[in-house]
Protein backbone atom coordinates (compact mmCIF):
# COMPACT_ATOMS: atom_id res chain seq x y z
CA UNK A 1 0.00 0.00 0.00
CA UNK A 2 2.54 2.37 0.68
CA UNK A 3 4.82 1.63 -2.46
CA UNK A 4 1.35 2.60 -4.78
CA UNK A 5 1.06 5.58 -2.51
CA UNK A 6 4.85 6.41 -2.93
CA UNK A 7 4.01 6.01 -6.92
CA UNK A 8 0.93 7.67 -6.65
CA UNK A 9 3.07 10.95 -5.43
CA UNK A 10 5.34 10.75 -8.18
CA UNK A 11 2.27 10.68 -10.30
CA UNK A 12 -0.08 13.15 -8.32
CA UNK A 13 3.05 15.87 -8.59
CA UNK A 14 3.89 15.98 -12.31
CA UNK A 15 -0.10 15.93 -13.17
CA UNK A 16 -1.15 18.73 -14.41
CA UNK A 17 -4.50 18.09 -13.66
CA UNK A 18 -3.12 17.84 -9.68
CA UNK A 19 -1.80 21.60 -10.16
CA UNK A 20 -5.36 22.99 -12.12
CA UNK A 21 -7.18 21.57 -9.51
CA UNK A 22 -5.22 23.05 -6.69
CA UNK A 23 -5.15 26.52 -8.35
CA UNK A 24 -9.08 26.57 -8.69
CA UNK A 25 -9.63 25.57 -5.15
CA UNK A 26 -7.62 28.53 -4.13
CA UNK A 27 -8.34 31.11 -6.64
CA UNK A 28 -12.08 30.77 -6.21
CA UNK A 29 -12.14 32.56 -3.12
CA UNK A 30 -9.81 35.48 -4.28
CA UNK A 31 -12.19 35.94 -6.70
CA UNK A 32 -15.61 35.90 -4.52
CA UNK A 33 -13.80 38.42 -2.36
CA UNK A 34 -13.11 41.20 -4.82
CA UNK A 35 -16.79 40.44 -5.85
CA UNK A 36 -18.26 40.91 -2.69
CA UNK A 37 -15.95 43.93 -2.23
CA UNK A 38 -17.19 45.93 -5.15
CA UNK A 39 -20.67 44.39 -4.26
CA UNK A 40 -19.97 46.35 -1.20
CA UNK A 41 -18.67 49.50 -3.18
CA UNK A 42 -21.75 49.29 -5.12
CA UNK A 43 -23.88 49.89 -1.78
CA UNK A 44 -24.79 46.64 -1.55
CA UNK A 45 -25.13 44.66 1.90
CA UNK A 46 -23.34 41.38 2.77
CA UNK A 47 -26.19 38.93 4.17
CA UNK A 48 -24.77 35.61 5.59
CA UNK A 49 -27.78 33.68 4.59
CA UNK A 50 -27.87 34.32 1.38
CA UNK A 51 -23.63 35.15 1.00
CA UNK A 52 -22.86 32.03 3.59
CA UNK A 53 -19.25 34.03 3.71
CA UNK A 54 -19.42 37.64 5.03
CA UNK A 55 -16.66 37.56 7.21
CA UNK A 56 -13.69 36.18 8.22
CA UNK A 57 -15.42 33.98 10.85
CA UNK A 58 -17.44 32.78 8.00
CA UNK A 59 -15.39 31.79 6.23
CA UNK A 60 -14.62 28.39 7.13
CA UNK A 61 -18.34 28.04 5.19
CA UNK A 62 -16.03 28.41 2.00
CA UNK A 63 -17.16 24.42 1.23
CA UNK A 64 -20.42 25.34 2.06
CA UNK A 65 -20.51 28.28 -0.42
CA UNK A 66 -18.58 26.39 -3.29
CA UNK A 67 -20.12 22.74 -3.13
CA UNK A 68 -21.12 22.19 -6.20
CA UNK A 69 -17.65 23.54 -7.56
CA UNK A 70 -15.53 21.80 -5.61
CA UNK A 71 -17.83 18.56 -6.12
CA UNK A 72 -17.36 19.24 -9.99
CA UNK A 73 -13.57 20.30 -9.80
CA UNK A 74 -12.55 17.21 -7.52
CA UNK A 75 -15.20 15.07 -10.07
CA UNK A 76 -13.46 15.98 -12.59
CA UNK A 77 -10.03 15.38 -11.64
CA UNK A 78 -10.97 11.81 -9.71
CA UNK A 79 -12.23 11.02 -13.20
CA UNK A 80 -8.79 11.87 -15.31
CA UNK A 81 -6.64 10.92 -12.31
CA UNK A 82 -8.16 6.98 -11.94
CA UNK A 83 -9.76 6.72 -16.12
CA UNK A 84 -6.31 7.38 -17.50
CA UNK A 85 -4.62 4.34 -15.68
CA UNK A 86 -7.27 2.18 -17.73
CA UNK A 87 -6.90 4.01 -20.43
CA UNK A 88 -3.26 3.95 -20.67
CA UNK A 89 -2.72 0.84 -19.90
CA UNK A 90 -0.74 1.62 -17.24
CA UNK A 91 -3.22 -0.29 -14.28
CA UNK A 92 -1.78 -3.42 -16.04
CA UNK A 93 1.52 -2.14 -14.76
CA UNK A 94 1.20 -2.23 -11.32
CA UNK A 95 -1.81 -4.82 -10.94
CA UNK A 96 0.45 -7.25 -13.51
CA UNK A 97 3.33 -6.78 -10.44
CA UNK A 98 0.33 -9.09 -8.09
CA UNK A 99 -0.28 -5.71 -6.36
CA UNK A 100 -3.91 -6.23 -4.76
CA UNK A 101 -6.95 -4.24 -6.26
CA UNK A 102 -8.45 -3.48 -3.12
CA UNK A 103 -5.12 -1.90 -2.16
CA UNK A 104 -4.89 -0.18 -5.17
CA UNK A 105 -8.20 1.12 -4.72
CA UNK A 106 -7.73 2.77 -1.82
CA UNK A 107 -4.03 4.40 -2.57
CA UNK A 108 -6.49 6.04 -4.94
CA UNK A 109 -9.13 7.00 -2.65
CA UNK A 110 -6.66 7.87 -0.77
CA UNK A 111 -4.88 10.49 -3.08
CA UNK A 112 -8.06 11.78 -3.93
CA UNK A 113 -9.02 12.51 -0.48
CA UNK A 114 -5.60 14.25 0.26
CA UNK A 115 -6.00 16.07 -2.93
CA UNK A 116 -9.50 17.48 -1.55
CA UNK A 117 -8.28 17.99 1.99
CA UNK A 118 -5.41 20.34 0.76
CA UNK A 119 -7.87 21.68 -1.76
CA UNK A 120 -10.53 22.57 0.54
CA UNK A 121 -8.31 23.68 3.51
CA UNK A 122 -6.40 26.15 0.84
CA UNK A 123 -9.22 27.46 -0.27
CA UNK A 124 -10.77 27.90 3.37
CA UNK A 125 -7.61 29.38 4.74
CA UNK A 126 -7.32 31.42 2.28
CA UNK A 127 -11.01 32.66 2.45
CA UNK A 128 -11.01 33.49 6.21
CA UNK A 129 -7.75 35.59 5.37
CA UNK A 130 -8.97 37.59 2.08
CA UNK A 131 -12.44 38.14 3.68
CA UNK A 132 -10.79 39.48 7.26
CA UNK A 133 -8.66 41.45 5.25
CA UNK A 134 -11.83 43.14 3.19
CA UNK A 135 -14.31 42.85 6.14
CA UNK A 136 -12.76 41.93 9.48
CA UNK A 137 -12.68 38.80 11.20
CA UNK A 138 -16.03 39.49 13.14
CA UNK A 139 -17.84 36.62 14.41
CA UNK A 140 -20.58 33.87 13.26
CA UNK A 141 -24.23 34.77 14.99
CA UNK A 142 -24.96 32.80 17.85
CA UNK A 143 -21.95 31.33 17.85
CA UNK A 144 -19.99 31.47 21.70
CA UNK A 145 -16.85 29.03 21.37
CA UNK A 146 -15.97 30.19 17.70
CA UNK A 147 -12.95 27.47 17.60
CA UNK A 148 -14.79 24.62 18.62
CA UNK A 149 -17.42 25.82 16.03
CA UNK A 150 -15.17 26.29 12.97
CA UNK A 151 -13.10 22.40 13.89
CA UNK A 152 -16.50 21.21 13.22
CA UNK A 153 -17.76 22.84 10.41
CA UNK A 154 -14.72 22.23 8.55
CA UNK A 155 -14.75 18.72 9.77
CA UNK A 156 -18.04 18.18 8.96
CA UNK A 157 -17.90 19.77 5.99
CA UNK A 158 -14.88 18.02 4.35
CA UNK A 159 -16.61 14.80 5.54
CA UNK A 160 -19.34 15.73 3.36
CA UNK A 161 -17.19 16.10 0.38
CA UNK A 162 -15.42 13.14 0.97
CA UNK A 163 -18.16 11.10 0.60
CA UNK A 164 -18.86 12.09 -2.58
CA UNK A 165 -15.57 11.92 -3.43
CA UNK A 166 -15.65 8.29 -2.55
CA UNK A 167 -18.56 7.87 -5.20
CA UNK A 168 -16.69 10.03 -7.99
CA UNK A 169 -14.10 7.07 -7.22
CA UNK A 170 -16.31 4.02 -7.24
CA UNK A 171 -17.67 5.53 -10.89
CA UNK A 172 -13.80 6.07 -11.90
CA UNK A 173 -13.25 2.44 -11.45
CA UNK A 174 -16.62 1.41 -12.55
CA UNK A 175 -16.65 2.97 -15.95
CA UNK A 176 -12.45 2.58 -17.07
CA UNK A 177 -12.88 5.21 -18.87
CA UNK A 178 -12.05 9.54 -17.84
CA UNK A 179 -14.68 10.52 -20.07
CA UNK A 180 -17.35 8.32 -18.93
CA UNK A 181 -16.48 8.73 -15.39
CA UNK A 182 -16.92 12.23 -16.06
CA UNK A 183 -20.71 12.16 -17.76
CA UNK A 184 -21.66 9.65 -14.78
CA UNK A 185 -20.04 12.05 -12.04
CA UNK A 186 -21.84 14.84 -13.42
CA UNK A 187 -24.87 13.17 -13.38
CA UNK A 188 -24.72 11.84 -9.74
CA UNK A 189 -23.82 15.52 -8.72
CA UNK A 190 -26.74 17.04 -10.12
CA UNK A 191 -29.05 13.96 -9.24
CA UNK A 192 -28.35 13.90 -5.97
CA UNK A 193 -28.22 17.53 -5.29
CA UNK A 194 -31.73 18.15 -7.10
CA UNK A 195 -33.49 15.24 -6.54
CA UNK A 196 -33.53 15.84 -2.67
CA UNK A 197 -35.14 18.68 -2.92
CA UNK A 198 -38.55 17.15 -5.08
CA UNK A 199 -38.00 14.30 -2.72
CA UNK A 200 -38.93 16.99 0.04
CA UNK A 201 -42.03 17.89 -1.82
CA UNK A 202 -43.49 13.96 -1.80
CA UNK A 203 -45.14 12.54 1.40
CA UNK A 204 -43.29 9.13 -0.02
CA UNK A 205 -40.34 10.03 -0.51
CA UNK A 206 -39.59 13.31 2.06
CA UNK A 207 -37.38 10.61 4.59
CA UNK A 208 -35.18 10.11 1.78
CA UNK A 209 -33.97 13.56 1.01
CA UNK A 210 -31.20 13.28 3.82
CA UNK A 211 -30.00 10.02 2.89
CA UNK A 212 -28.03 11.98 0.22
CA UNK A 213 -25.03 13.96 1.64
CA UNK A 214 -25.31 16.92 -1.22
CA UNK A 215 -28.81 17.43 1.01
CA UNK A 216 -26.57 18.31 3.59
CA UNK A 217 -24.09 20.73 1.61
CA UNK A 218 -26.35 21.97 -0.68
CA UNK A 219 -29.74 23.07 1.32
CA UNK A 220 -28.92 23.77 4.80
CA UNK A 221 -27.21 27.17 6.65
CA UNK A 222 -24.20 26.23 8.25
CA UNK A 223 -24.32 29.25 10.30
CA UNK A 224 -28.10 28.26 12.12
CA UNK A 225 -27.92 26.08 15.08
CA UNK A 226 -30.60 23.98 14.59
CA UNK A 227 -28.82 23.42 11.48
CA UNK A 228 -25.62 22.95 13.26
CA UNK A 229 -27.39 19.91 15.16
CA UNK A 230 -27.60 17.59 12.57
CA UNK A 231 -23.63 17.33 12.16
CA UNK A 232 -23.75 14.20 13.65
CA UNK A 233 -26.52 13.07 11.46
CA UNK A 234 -24.36 14.55 8.29
CA UNK A 235 -21.11 12.73 9.37
CA UNK A 236 -23.07 8.93 9.91
CA UNK A 237 -24.66 9.87 6.19
CA UNK A 238 -21.15 10.42 4.99
CA UNK A 239 -19.74 7.43 6.45
CA UNK A 240 -22.01 5.26 5.52
CA UNK A 241 -21.95 6.26 1.64
CA UNK A 242 -18.09 6.00 1.87
CA UNK A 243 -18.57 2.66 3.59
CA UNK A 244 -20.97 1.48 1.08
CA UNK A 245 -19.45 3.50 -2.50
CA UNK A 246 -16.47 1.67 -1.44
CA UNK A 247 -17.69 -1.95 -0.43
CA UNK A 248 -19.70 -1.80 -3.84
CA UNK A 249 -16.54 -0.40 -5.74
CA UNK A 250 -14.24 -3.04 -4.32
CA UNK A 251 -15.91 -6.05 -5.04
CA UNK A 252 -16.85 -5.06 -8.88
CA UNK A 253 -13.64 -3.68 -9.30
CA UNK A 254 -11.65 -6.94 -7.80
CA UNK A 255 -14.26 -8.96 -10.27
CA UNK A 256 -13.78 -6.65 -12.93
CA UNK A 257 -11.53 -7.97 -16.39
CA UNK A 258 -8.91 -5.45 -17.02
CA UNK A 259 -8.29 -4.88 -21.17
CA UNK B 1 15.13 -31.01 -15.76
CA UNK B 2 14.96 -27.24 -15.56
CA UNK B 3 12.42 -25.33 -13.68
CA UNK B 4 8.87 -24.53 -14.91
CA UNK B 5 7.99 -21.18 -14.90
CA UNK B 6 4.41 -21.24 -16.36
CA UNK B 7 2.47 -23.98 -16.40
CA UNK B 8 -1.30 -23.91 -17.97
CA UNK B 9 -3.67 -26.45 -17.69
CA UNK B 10 -7.24 -26.57 -19.82
CA UNK B 11 -7.56 -22.38 -19.49
CA UNK B 12 -10.41 -21.04 -20.63
CA UNK B 13 -12.33 -17.71 -20.90
CA UNK B 14 -15.89 -17.40 -22.24
CA UNK B 15 -17.47 -13.78 -23.24
CA UNK B 16 -21.04 -14.18 -23.55
CA UNK B 17 -21.22 -17.00 -25.86
CA UNK B 18 -17.95 -16.86 -27.30
CA UNK B 19 -15.36 -19.04 -26.09
CA UNK B 20 -12.17 -16.80 -26.42
CA UNK B 21 -9.82 -19.46 -24.87
CA UNK B 22 -10.40 -23.45 -25.05
CA UNK B 23 -8.84 -25.48 -23.01
CA UNK B 24 -5.67 -23.54 -23.46
CA UNK B 25 -2.64 -26.29 -21.96
CA UNK B 26 1.36 -24.66 -22.42
CA UNK B 27 4.38 -25.37 -19.96
CA UNK B 28 7.11 -22.56 -20.05
CA UNK B 29 10.95 -24.22 -18.48
CA UNK B 30 13.34 -21.67 -17.96
CA UNK B 31 15.27 -19.96 -20.19
CA UNK B 32 12.69 -20.61 -23.24
CA UNK B 33 11.33 -18.18 -25.78
CA UNK B 34 8.07 -18.92 -26.18
CA UNK B 35 6.65 -17.45 -28.99
CA UNK B 36 2.65 -17.20 -29.35
CA UNK B 37 1.49 -17.10 -32.51
CA UNK B 38 -1.82 -16.52 -33.63
CA UNK B 39 -3.88 -14.57 -36.12
CA UNK B 40 -5.49 -11.42 -34.64
CA UNK B 41 -8.40 -12.26 -31.98
CA UNK B 42 -7.14 -15.66 -31.94
CA UNK B 43 -7.07 -15.10 -28.07
CA UNK B 44 -3.19 -14.60 -27.49
CA UNK B 45 -3.65 -10.77 -25.48
CA UNK B 46 -6.50 -12.75 -23.14
CA UNK B 47 -4.48 -15.32 -22.04
CA UNK B 48 -1.63 -13.94 -21.32
CA UNK B 49 -3.95 -11.04 -19.38
CA UNK B 50 -4.71 -14.31 -17.66
CA UNK B 51 -1.49 -15.00 -16.88
CA UNK B 52 -0.70 -11.63 -15.61
CA UNK B 53 -4.26 -11.92 -13.51
CA UNK B 54 -6.02 -8.79 -15.70
CA UNK B 55 -8.69 -11.52 -16.35
CA UNK B 56 -10.16 -14.07 -14.34
CA UNK B 57 -10.58 -17.88 -15.70
CA UNK B 58 -13.73 -19.32 -16.14
CA UNK B 59 -11.82 -23.14 -16.07
CA UNK B 60 -8.43 -24.68 -15.83
CA UNK B 61 -5.38 -23.58 -13.99
CA UNK B 62 -2.31 -21.80 -13.79
CA UNK B 63 0.94 -22.92 -12.15
CA UNK B 64 3.31 -20.09 -11.73
CA UNK B 65 6.85 -20.56 -10.12
CA UNK B 66 5.05 -23.23 -8.65
CA UNK B 67 2.05 -21.82 -7.36
CA UNK B 68 -1.27 -22.62 -8.38
CA UNK B 69 -3.43 -20.55 -5.26
CA UNK B 70 -4.84 -17.08 -4.89
CA UNK B 71 -2.83 -15.79 -2.94
CA UNK B 72 0.69 -17.77 -4.22
CA UNK B 73 0.39 -16.23 -7.41
CA UNK B 74 -0.26 -13.14 -6.58
CA UNK B 75 2.94 -13.29 -5.08
CA UNK B 76 4.83 -15.49 -7.98
CA UNK B 77 3.12 -12.04 -10.31
CA UNK B 78 6.65 -9.78 -8.53
CA UNK B 79 8.71 -11.94 -10.29
CA UNK B 80 7.04 -11.15 -13.89
CA UNK B 81 7.16 -7.82 -15.91
CA UNK B 82 4.90 -7.66 -18.65
CA UNK B 83 3.89 -5.59 -21.85
CA UNK B 84 0.59 -5.62 -23.70
CA UNK B 85 0.05 -4.43 -27.25
CA UNK B 86 0.27 -0.74 -26.96
CA UNK B 87 3.50 0.32 -24.36
CA UNK B 88 1.71 1.17 -21.44
CA UNK B 89 3.38 4.98 -20.22
CA UNK B 90 2.41 7.75 -18.16
CA UNK B 91 2.11 10.10 -21.59
CA UNK B 92 3.15 13.25 -18.88
CA UNK B 93 6.31 12.25 -17.96
CA UNK B 94 9.55 11.55 -18.77
CA UNK B 95 11.56 8.09 -19.45
CA UNK B 96 13.09 8.50 -15.77
CA UNK B 97 9.84 9.57 -14.12
CA UNK B 98 8.28 6.78 -15.44
CA UNK B 99 10.85 4.30 -14.41
CA UNK B 100 10.54 6.02 -10.82
CA UNK B 101 7.21 5.40 -10.73
CA UNK B 102 7.48 1.37 -11.68
CA UNK B 103 10.41 1.46 -9.25
CA UNK B 104 7.54 2.75 -6.39
CA UNK B 105 5.05 0.17 -7.52
CA UNK B 106 7.18 -2.62 -7.55
CA UNK B 107 8.89 -1.39 -4.32
CA UNK B 108 12.12 -1.58 -5.33
CA UNK B 109 15.56 0.81 -5.49
CA UNK B 110 15.63 3.82 -8.07
CA UNK B 111 19.38 2.79 -8.71
CA UNK B 112 19.11 0.79 -11.97
CA UNK B 113 16.78 3.31 -13.37
CA UNK B 114 19.70 5.30 -15.51
CA UNK B 115 21.70 1.52 -16.40
CA UNK B 116 17.86 0.62 -17.78
CA UNK B 117 17.76 3.75 -19.82
CA UNK B 118 21.38 3.06 -21.11
CA UNK B 119 20.54 -0.37 -22.30
CA UNK B 120 16.83 0.50 -23.57
CA UNK B 121 19.20 3.56 -25.43
CA UNK B 122 17.19 5.68 -23.80
CA UNK B 123 19.54 7.73 -22.06
CA UNK B 124 19.85 11.00 -24.09
CA UNK B 125 15.69 11.96 -23.71
CA UNK B 126 16.22 14.17 -20.77
CA UNK B 127 13.21 15.55 -19.98
CA UNK B 128 11.14 14.79 -23.20
CA UNK B 129 7.89 13.60 -22.07
CA UNK B 130 6.81 10.28 -23.11
CA UNK B 131 4.18 11.54 -25.41
CA UNK B 132 6.57 12.64 -27.80
CA UNK B 133 8.59 9.47 -27.96
CA UNK B 134 8.61 7.39 -31.09
CA UNK B 135 6.59 4.34 -31.50
CA UNK B 136 10.72 2.46 -31.09
CA UNK B 137 11.15 4.25 -28.05
CA UNK B 138 8.44 3.69 -26.33
CA UNK B 139 8.34 0.34 -26.55
CA UNK B 140 12.02 0.06 -25.35
CA UNK B 141 10.90 2.41 -22.63
CA UNK B 142 7.73 -0.14 -21.80
CA UNK B 143 10.21 -2.70 -21.59
CA UNK B 144 12.84 -0.94 -19.76
CA UNK B 145 9.42 -0.64 -17.57
CA UNK B 146 9.19 -3.88 -16.66
CA UNK B 147 13.25 -4.42 -15.94
CA UNK B 148 13.04 -2.08 -13.13
CA UNK B 149 11.30 -4.86 -10.92
CA UNK B 150 13.90 -7.55 -11.79
CA UNK B 151 11.61 -9.89 -13.77
CA UNK B 152 12.77 -13.56 -14.13
CA UNK B 153 9.89 -13.50 -16.35
CA UNK B 154 8.78 -11.16 -19.18
CA UNK B 155 5.45 -11.30 -21.47
CA UNK B 156 5.46 -9.60 -24.28
CA UNK B 157 2.51 -9.27 -26.70
CA UNK B 158 3.26 -8.21 -29.99
CA UNK B 159 6.69 -6.31 -29.21
CA UNK B 160 7.37 -5.34 -32.72
CA UNK B 161 4.04 -4.15 -33.70
CA UNK B 162 4.04 -0.66 -35.58
CA UNK B 163 7.68 -0.91 -35.39
CA UNK B 164 9.73 -0.27 -38.74
CA UNK B 165 12.62 -3.04 -40.15
CA UNK B 166 15.17 -1.06 -38.03
CA UNK B 167 12.99 -1.14 -35.19
CA UNK B 168 12.29 -4.56 -35.31
CA UNK B 169 15.63 -5.68 -35.17
CA UNK B 170 16.64 -3.43 -32.77
CA UNK B 171 13.48 -5.17 -30.23
CA UNK B 172 14.79 -8.73 -31.40
CA UNK B 173 18.35 -7.86 -30.47
CA UNK B 174 17.28 -6.25 -27.05
CA UNK B 175 14.66 -9.34 -25.97
CA UNK B 176 17.77 -11.88 -27.00
CA UNK B 177 19.94 -9.78 -25.26
CA UNK B 178 17.51 -10.19 -22.20
CA UNK B 179 17.68 -13.99 -22.35
CA UNK B 180 21.15 -14.76 -22.55
CA UNK B 181 22.66 -11.38 -20.37
CA UNK B 182 19.82 -11.86 -17.64
CA UNK B 183 18.36 -15.45 -17.94
CA UNK B 184 14.89 -14.13 -18.25
CA UNK B 185 12.34 -16.09 -19.53
CA UNK B 186 10.40 -14.89 -22.02
CA UNK B 187 6.72 -15.46 -23.29
CA UNK B 188 6.12 -13.38 -26.74
CA UNK B 189 3.66 -13.10 -29.05
CA UNK B 190 3.17 -12.53 -33.09
CA UNK B 191 0.69 -12.95 -35.69
CA UNK B 192 3.82 -13.40 -37.51
CA UNK B 193 5.59 -17.18 -36.90
CA UNK B 194 8.22 -15.40 -39.55
CA UNK B 195 9.38 -12.85 -37.62
CA UNK B 196 8.89 -15.39 -34.29
CA UNK B 197 11.12 -18.07 -35.87
CA UNK B 198 14.20 -15.71 -35.47
CA UNK B 199 13.91 -15.59 -31.91
CA UNK B 200 11.45 -18.04 -30.29
CA UNK B 201 12.95 -21.76 -29.08
CA UNK B 202 9.38 -22.79 -28.51
CA UNK B 203 6.25 -22.53 -30.53
CA UNK B 204 2.49 -22.67 -29.16
CA UNK B 205 0.30 -22.19 -32.19
CA UNK B 206 -2.92 -20.50 -31.41
CA UNK B 207 -6.20 -20.61 -33.53
CA UNK B 208 -9.66 -19.79 -32.15
CA UNK B 209 -8.63 -20.22 -28.57
CA UNK B 210 -6.81 -23.29 -29.09
CA UNK B 211 -3.54 -24.23 -28.60
CA UNK B 212 -3.43 -26.67 -32.27
CA UNK B 213 0.06 -27.26 -32.55
CA UNK B 214 3.25 -26.64 -29.75
CA UNK B 215 6.41 -27.41 -31.14
CA UNK B 216 10.23 -26.43 -30.73
CA UNK B 217 12.26 -24.97 -32.95
CA UNK B 218 13.97 -27.83 -34.21
CA UNK B 219 10.87 -29.44 -34.87
CA UNK B 220 9.43 -26.27 -36.63
CA UNK B 221 12.64 -26.19 -39.06
CA UNK B 222 12.23 -29.91 -39.98
CA UNK B 223 8.59 -29.03 -40.36
CA UNK B 224 9.18 -26.17 -42.61
CA UNK B 225 12.44 -26.82 -44.21
CA UNK B 226 13.23 -27.39 -48.46
CA UNK B 227 13.34 -30.72 -49.96
CA UNK B 228 13.32 -32.18 -52.90
CA UNK B 229 10.08 -33.81 -54.09
CA UNK B 230 10.96 -36.88 -56.48
CA UNK B 231 7.54 -38.82 -58.07
CA UNK B 232 8.43 -42.02 -59.83
CA UNK B 233 6.83 -45.17 -60.52
CA UNK B 234 10.23 -47.01 -59.40
CA UNK B 235 10.42 -46.27 -55.93
CA UNK B 236 12.95 -48.90 -55.11
CA UNK B 237 15.43 -48.64 -57.95
CA UNK B 238 15.38 -44.91 -57.55
CA UNK B 239 16.49 -45.61 -53.90
CA UNK B 240 19.36 -47.84 -54.92
CA UNK B 241 20.10 -44.67 -57.02
CA UNK B 242 20.14 -41.98 -54.19
CA UNK B 243 22.33 -44.21 -51.97
CA UNK B 244 24.98 -44.59 -55.47
CA UNK B 245 24.87 -40.85 -55.51
CA UNK B 246 25.87 -40.89 -51.39
CA UNK B 247 22.29 -39.24 -50.31
CA UNK B 248 21.87 -40.25 -47.04
CA UNK B 249 19.01 -37.85 -46.04
CA UNK B 250 15.77 -38.73 -47.45
CA UNK B 251 12.34 -40.17 -47.05
CA UNK B 252 9.83 -42.38 -48.66
CA UNK B 253 6.29 -41.29 -48.24
CA UNK B 254 4.67 -43.56 -50.14
CA UNK B 255 4.96 -45.51 -53.14
CA UNK B 256 5.77 -43.05 -55.82
CA UNK B 257 7.24 -40.28 -53.40
CA UNK B 258 10.49 -39.42 -52.06
CA UNK B 259 11.60 -36.84 -50.31
CA UNK B 260 15.09 -35.50 -50.62
CA UNK B 261 16.47 -33.21 -47.72
CA UNK B 262 20.04 -32.78 -48.82
CA UNK B 263 21.86 -31.60 -51.96
CA UNK B 264 19.10 -29.46 -52.93
CA UNK B 265 21.02 -27.15 -55.56
CA UNK B 266 21.98 -30.31 -57.68
CA UNK B 267 18.34 -31.62 -58.56
CA UNK B 268 19.81 -31.71 -62.35
CA UNK B 269 22.09 -33.79 -61.54
CA UNK B 270 19.64 -36.04 -59.04
CA UNK B 271 17.52 -36.22 -62.48
CA UNK B 272 20.39 -37.39 -64.85
CA UNK B 273 21.19 -40.55 -62.52
CA UNK B 274 17.43 -41.17 -62.45
CA UNK B 275 17.23 -41.11 -65.83
CA UNK B 276 20.67 -42.60 -67.24
CA UNK B 277 19.62 -45.74 -64.67
CA UNK B 278 16.17 -45.83 -66.67
CA UNK B 279 13.98 -44.83 -63.58
CA UNK B 280 10.88 -43.18 -64.81
CA UNK B 281 10.69 -39.47 -63.19
CA UNK B 282 6.94 -38.18 -62.85
CA UNK B 283 8.32 -35.01 -61.30
CA UNK B 284 11.20 -33.98 -59.79
CA UNK B 285 11.44 -30.25 -58.39
CA UNK B 286 12.17 -28.55 -55.12
CA UNK B 287 9.85 -27.85 -52.61
CA UNK B 288 9.29 -25.65 -49.71
CA UNK B 289 6.75 -24.63 -47.23
CA UNK B 290 7.60 -21.53 -45.72
CA UNK B 291 6.21 -20.72 -42.30
CA UNK B 292 3.65 -18.59 -42.79
CA UNK B 293 2.41 -21.31 -45.17
CA UNK B 294 3.02 -23.60 -42.69
CA UNK B 295 0.72 -21.52 -40.17
CA UNK B 296 -1.78 -21.12 -42.54
CA UNK B 297 -2.05 -24.94 -43.43
CA UNK B 298 -2.29 -25.33 -39.61
CA UNK B 299 -5.08 -22.78 -38.66
CA UNK B 300 -6.65 -23.96 -42.06
CA UNK B 301 -6.01 -20.95 -44.64
CA UNK B 302 -3.80 -22.85 -47.02
CA UNK B 303 -3.94 -26.57 -47.13
CA UNK B 304 -0.89 -27.64 -49.27
CA UNK B 305 3.40 -26.91 -49.44
CA UNK B 306 4.49 -24.71 -52.33
CA UNK B 307 5.75 -27.01 -54.99
CA UNK B 308 8.77 -25.38 -57.49
CA UNK B 309 8.93 -27.65 -60.37
CA UNK B 310 11.87 -26.91 -62.19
Amino acid sequence: MLNLLAAEKIKLFRSKKFWITLSILCLLPIMQVVNSLFAVRNGEELVQVIDTVVNGATGVLMMEKNGLTILLVIGAFSSFFIGEEFQNGTIRNTLSLGRSRTHYYFSKFVIAALLSFVGVLGMTAIGMTSFTAAFGFGGVAEINNYFSYALKTFGTLYVLILANVSVYVMISFLTKNSSFALIWGFLYTIGTGFLPGIFQQTAHFKQVTYWFTESFLFYLDFAKPADIALYSEMVLVSLVTIVLSSAVGIFLFTRSDIK
Amino acid sequence: MSETILKTTNVSKVYGKHKVLDKVSIEIKRGMIYGLIGENGAGKSTFMRTIMGLITIDEGNIELFGETDTKGLQQARRKMGQSIETPALYPELTARQNLQVQAANGGVSERKIDELLHLMNLSHTGKKKAKNFSLGMRQRLAIASTLMTNPEFLILDEPTNGLDPSGIVEMREIIQRLVTERGITVLLSSHLLDELSQIATHYGILHDGKIISELSKEELARETRQYIELETTDVQQAVVILDQLGIKDYEVINGTEINIYEQLDDVAAINRALVLAEVNVSRIGTSRQKLEDYFLQLTGGIPHAESVSS
